[in-house]
């Protein structure tokens, strides 16, 4: 039984979204010098002012519309809190987590009871022509319309934040913000945007949840995917092609262990594309050190970590089976080793989770 | 006159606190008058689920130990400048590493056996905290992202543990055994959920507010966290200093989790055990603005909190997540109003942007 189908790599693509559209605002944010802890429960409330506004109207545009508003609402309480008051923005953001899950349980039970209503979602749209492609039609252009939303995101985000103004002053105001103070610019205001967009991106990434893919809301809907996001941001080392790739890795590793989770053991397959995957990671990383000189060790590492494993998978089957909560880890184990391989060329934005200087 | 000063900054700050939470409690009061439900029925729930039984009481102390235990965990990172948003991580390492040694030596006296499961409990966070301490240090990774990705994963490998290896023989009921008699806290209060482990708040409340206040290793801790380069000016080693105290500061977060294995009514390892204390110890850290002592005060009132809404929530039908939300409402105006306690430093000679060190939290400079 070949696990890697169609259908999985649709779901890998459908299962990243959310998290590009939040990770990708979590950037903005961080590249300003704001970090959002409190994405997850952004996400959360998004997800549950997209299921009401759905629910009251059968408008799936008009629930999205209400997550993006939920979202912004959100934003503007951390940065009024964080980057107006000065206060910390990690604690902010546990508070927003915390203000998320309270409330949506409670005003969740409160309205509904005991039941769990359901309401329109999102249809898929296939695109003309470009979906009879076989293999990649049916992966990339049969999906929900706000995933094609998704692809164009990326490159948006980095015009932005590299060939933009705006975006120079964005990554200046995470990086030195009294030399942009000095420009005349208003710090201050440039975080605010920064925060706002976040908000507004995580509140969208939350109604995807609840009225895009399911049409319905559950307590703690958002499962860790707000935390998910943030490690996208990590693992995508703060640039956004890399935060891309990094929500596809996660989208697909998630696909994959929902997939397996049915599979009960692991197919071969699955160890023969490790060793592949091995195999690449130590080819392009060998040919990446060979252009910028940077070394080696840790690629090499990784790689033959994944050769082992996988070989050695591949001869222990049959009836291996590994727990989801492998599955569900590997994420952020996955970010933390890429942020201790790479510390030394990459850095989180200076000013990230520090209040701003106060002006003389 | 400087005395008098610092009280009068310190007296600033618990009214700001105690104003926060009238605030807090008024507006979800208000939520629930907006709900329909009988406001009276619900406040008489709250304080009955607090203090209408001896056992609710006990529980409320019960509830009571973790959570001091995490809040001066937070404090004592937060005074040297760092964040340790993991505590909810090496509550879950210091349980699991307690029940190990609960469960898996035998034959010991209690006056063995409970203390090593305690120590192992603190080791065991002590190590979590190592890593993040080292991955900072060393590799340069901010302390914030570290602890809070160890958090997640250590979450997965707590849950896998308590569904594998460490399942009890049935293997059906997704937790460990009850950990041996032995290694667990005696009753405190007969009939009541209140175990001995309540001294463990005593020692290291005072422990933390002396050696923060009286020592040169607490003196060169604050100053880290205050001004690290005037710290590194006069001597300090202040990476060490940080290692030290994310370290240490796990290690305390390690032993509110051996508290809550090893005088837990089931006495066992379950998944997700650590029931958000990690969290609300930040609350609760807040609230008593980084003050050791005054966490004791701030977590009772989380700990009733915590207690009556689960019994508002049985007897009126009022879910508990109001419970939570008005604990985050808390934070919001805590953080809000931090600049309010604050305020004297603006009356300080201006230092220039490049020297003002970074304020990592509010209270670090005291």
């Amino acid at each position: 039984m070949n696990p890697f189908d169609v259908a999985l790599f649709a779901a890998a693509i459908r299962l990243s979204v959310p998290l590009l559209l939040a990770a990708l605002g979590e950037l903005i944010s961080e590249r300003a010098g704001v970090i959002n802890i409190g994405l997850e429960g952004m996400m959360l409330f998004g997800a549950y002012a997209g299921f009401l506004a759905a629910y009251a109207t059968g408008r799936v545009g008009l629930g999205l519309l209400a997550g993006i508003g939920l979202g912004l609402v959100l934003g503007a309480i951390m940065a009024f809190v964080s980057v107006t008051l000065r206060g910390d923005q990690i604690v902010v953001g546990v508070a927003l987590n915390l203000l998320a899950a309270g409330l949506t349980l409670f005003l969740y039970r409160l309205q509904f009871g005991g039941t769990q209503p359901t309401t329109v979602k999102m249809e898929p749209y296939a695109v003309p022509l470009l979906s009879d492609i076989p293999g990649i039609g049916p992966v990339l252009f049969h999906q929900l319309p706000l995933v094609y939303l998704a692809y164009v995101l990326g490159p948006v985000v980095a015009y932005l934040l590299y060939r933009s103004r705006r975006g120079l002053r964005l990554r200046s105001a995470g990086e030195k913000p009294e030399v942009l103070d000095s420009t005349g610019v208003d710090v201050a205001r440039v975080q605010w945007s920064a925060v706002l967009a976040a908000g507004a991106l995580a509140g969208l990434a939350g109604a995807f949840l609840s009225v895009g893919q399911v049409g319905l809301f559950a307590e703690n809907m958002t499962a860790g995917r707000g935390f998910l996001a943030l490690a996208a941001v990590v693992f995508g080392q703060w640039r956004p092609y890399g935060v891309v790739a990094a929500c596809l890795v996660f989208g697909f590793t998630d696909a994959l262990q929902l997939r397996l989770q049915s599979m009960g053991a692991v197919p071969q397959q699955v160890w023969v594309a490790l060793v592949a995957l091995g195999l690449v990671i130590g080819a392009v990383g060998a040919w990446r050190a060979r252009r910028s000189g940077s070394p080696l060790r840790w690629v090499l590492l990784g790689a033959v970590l994944c050769v082992a494993v996988g070989a050695l998978g591949a001869a222990l089957v049959p009836g291996f089976a590994l727990p989801s909560q492998f599955w569900l880890s590997l994420p952020y184990v996955l970010s933390l080793v890429a942020l201790a391989a790479s510390a030394r060329r990459v850095r989180a934005p200076a000013m990230l989770g520090r209040a701003l200087p106060v002006r003389g | 006159m400087r005395r008098l000063a610092v009280d009068r900054r310190a007296l600033r700050g618990a009214a700001v606190s105690l104003l926060a939470v009238v605030l807090a409690l008024a507006v979800s009061l208000l939520v629930i008058a907006l709900s329909g439900a009988p406001v009276g029925d619900a406040a008489r729930a709250m304080w009955d689920g607090v203090f209408g039984s001896p056992a609710q009481f006990g529980a409320t102390l019960t509830k009571f130990v973790p959570l001091v235990l995490a809040a001066v965990g937070w404090v004592v990172a937060s005074r040297a400048g760092r964040l340790n948003v993991g505590l909810e991580g090496q509550i879950l390492a210091g349980g699991t590493t307690a029940a190990v040694v609960g469960l898996h030596l035998s034959g010991l006296p209690m006056a063995v056996h409970l203390p090593l499961a305690v120590l192992a409990g603190a080791a065991g966070g002590a190590a979590l905290g190592g890593i993040a301490a080292w991955l900072w240090a060393r590799r340069g990774v901010n302390d914030f992202i570290a602890t809070l990705l160890l958090t997640l994963i250590t979450t997965q490998i707590v849950s896998w543990l308590a569904n594998g290896p460490m399942e009890e023989p049935t293997g059906t009921l997704g937790q460990s055994s009850p950990v041996a008699d032995s290694a667990r806290w005696p009753v405190l209060l007969a009939r009541t959920t209140l175990r001995w482990d309540i001294v463990l708040v005593v020692v290291v409340v005072l422990a933390a507010a002396y050696v923060l206040r009286r020592t040169v290793v607490g003196y060169r801790l604050r100053l880290t966290g205050a001004n690290p380069s005037a710290a590194k000016a006069t001597g300090t080693r202040t990476r060490l200093v940080g290692v030290g105290a994310l370290c240490t500061s796990a290690a305390v977060a390690g032993v509110a989790g051996s508290s809550l294995v090893l005088a837990a009514p089931a006495g066992n390892l379950a998944p997700g055990f650590s029931a958000n204390y990690g969290f609300d110890g930040i609350v609760v850290a807040l609230l008593a603005r980084n003050n050791p002592l005054a966490c004791i005060p701030a977590a009772l009132l989380l700990a009733a909190l915590r207690q009556g809404g689960g019994l508002m929530e049985a007897r009126v039908g009022i879910s508990s997540g109001l419970v939570t939300a008005t604990q985050a409402v808390v934070i919001l105006l805590v953080t809000g109003s931090a600049w309010l306690v604050e305020r004297r430093r603006s009356r300080r000679p201006a230092a220039t942007a490049a020297e003002q060190p970074a304020r990592v939290t509010e209270g670090a400079n005291s």
